[in-house]
């Protein structure tokens, strides 16, 4: 294990970020797209670095004249509040996923406002940030306080969109134990169409029963309206679900309006991508399994267990560079043999961090 | 050309070839101590694109033709993967659509 980290290339920059940061390791990350047409870094990548450096005390930053290459040197977690304007490139969910990585280990409770674009295609919408995300922090100890709140949306091209996000500092996060998997017991969605007749919505939800109603009854789709200036700044319409299980365990999944799609056949997009979400199962939504692991290995000196469905790439990756980080490697065995399932129980002796930004009360 | 470098391909097929052998029993092994990328262990064997094509080596030397690979400019660090159309389709599928019963508190015991 070196004190320093080093990489090549532009994927896989958030989490490599996040990590520097919380092991307190400085990180140098080179060959940022050195063949493109337009090389070096994106406005949105310049823009993460940015908010990091306000949520942060004393991070220094050097990026390269070229911008293919960076040097951080992480500085402590400050929080308290940060309002952020996110580039229309990439929507809201780019920025706050890194971030609530890092939120709970500061040393004021953060209190960050964002603007820019809801949801689009690529990241994780506020909808299911708030729904999904922060509910997966809950059994690491870190709730109360803990709040997403959609003040306006904002589809892209134009955004305009707004959400306050306040989390809740912790000294140390709890050993994780899941790998109950349960069965589906609900499911829960939200659709909204902004600058748009709100007939999308009800038009999506009516396609989005038609595949889902025949699992369970307890089946409820919100139609959530924005009107006026809270609608933001470009007409748009989503869908997101999320199937909740007897033990708790969150599948989500949503797709946003495309031109020339009809608003049914978004619906359909999502909730097939919701059924193979949960025909993959496990006790994480795949989506989630970065966030899972990297409390887990935050957690305190005891073995954590936890059962997923095989890893993304995102997550190999993830795997890969946390051991780089904190020098922690993951078991990685079939959750059963016996049956066909590809389930997988990941489990890690956790670092037993301790959040030492802490203000001490 | 130093001789590790020489036939870095059949290398590179050979450790894949024993790791995928080896994927369903030891993702540990796959994961932290073999040198693939994390596209080679995830995706399926089938959906893989030829990699390292011989027609290359007929072109000048002077010119290389860039090989695209898992960090080509236009990936992106993004959470949510696109799901194949292929991979939806199968749930136009009645009996695909009952597969799944047991996974949810209505389906009864498996």
């Amino acid at each position: 294990m070196s004190s320093s980290l080093h990489y090549s290339g532009h994927l896989y920059f958030r989490h490599r970020l996040v990590l520097s940061i919380l092991s307190g390791k400085s990180i140098k990350i080179d060959k940022i797209r050195p063949g493109d047409k337009n090389p070096g870094l994106r406005d949105y990548e310049i823009s993460l670095l940015r908010l990091i450096e306000k949520v942060t005390n004393g991070t220094v930053i050097e990026i390269s004249l070229t911008g293919t290459a960076i040097l951080v040197k992480p500085g402590i977690i400050a929080g308290g509040p940060v309002v952020h304007e996110c580039p229309t490139s990439r929507s809201i969910g780019y920025f706050l996923e890194p971030i609530i990585m890092l939120a709970p280990f500061s040393k004021k409770p953060l209190s960050l406002t964002l603007r820019g674009i809801t949801s689009d295609d690529k990241d994780l919408s506020v909808d299911l940030i708030r729904t999904v995300t922060l509910p997966h922090l809950e059994p690491f100890g870190i709730s109360d306080g803990l709040e997403l709140k959609i003040n306006k949306r904002g589809s892209p091209p134009l955004g305009g969109g707004e959400v306050s996000f306040l989390c809740p500092i912790v000294k140390q996060v709890k050993t994780l134990n899941f790998v109950e998997p349960g069965k589906v017991k609900r499911i829960r969605g939200i659709a909204h169409a902004v600058r748009l007749s709100p007939q999308f919505s009800n038009r999506m939800i009516e396609a989005a029963r038609s595949v889902l109603n025949r699992y369970i009854p307890d089946i409820y789709l919100y139609s959530d309206v924005y009107k006026g200036e809270e609608s933001g700044k470009s007409p748009g319409y989503a869908l997101s679900l999320v199937a909740e299980t007897t033990t708790s365990a969150l599948h989500c999944a949503e797709a946003v309006s495309q031109p020339g799609v009809a608003p049914e056949d978004i619906a359909l997009q999502a909730s097939r991508s919701l059924l193979s979400e949960i025909e993959r199962g496990g006790c994480v939504d795949q989506k989630h399994q970065t966030l899972v692991l990297l409390m887990m290995v935050l957690g305190s000196e005891d073995v954590g267990r936890c059962r997923m469905a095989e890893p993304t790439e995102r997550t190999v990756q993830f795997l890969r560079d946390v051991r780089d980080a904190f020098g922690i490697s993951f078991k990685i065995v079939p959750a059963d043999k016996s049956r066909g399932s590809r389930h997988l129980l990941y489990s890690c002796y956790g670092s037993g961090y301790v959040n030492t930004n802490r203000t001490l009360a | 050309v130093p001789k590790w470098k020489s036939n870095l391909l059949d290398q590179a097929n050979a450790s894949f070839q024993v790791a995928w052998k080896h994927r369903d029993s030891d993702w540990t092994k796959l994961i932290y101590s073999s040198a693939l990328s994390p596209r080679r262990i995830v995706r399926d064997e089938s959906s893989e694109e030829g990699e390292g094509d011989e027609n290359n080596e007929e072109y000048d030397d002077l010119f290389k033709l860039k090989m695209v690979t898992d960090a080509d400019a236009d990936a992106l660090d993004a959470t949510k993967e696109a799901y194949l159309p292929n991979q939806l389709k199968k749930w136009a599928d009645e009996e695909a659509l009952d597969s799944i019963r047991h996974l949810f508190i209505t389906g009864g015991h498996d």
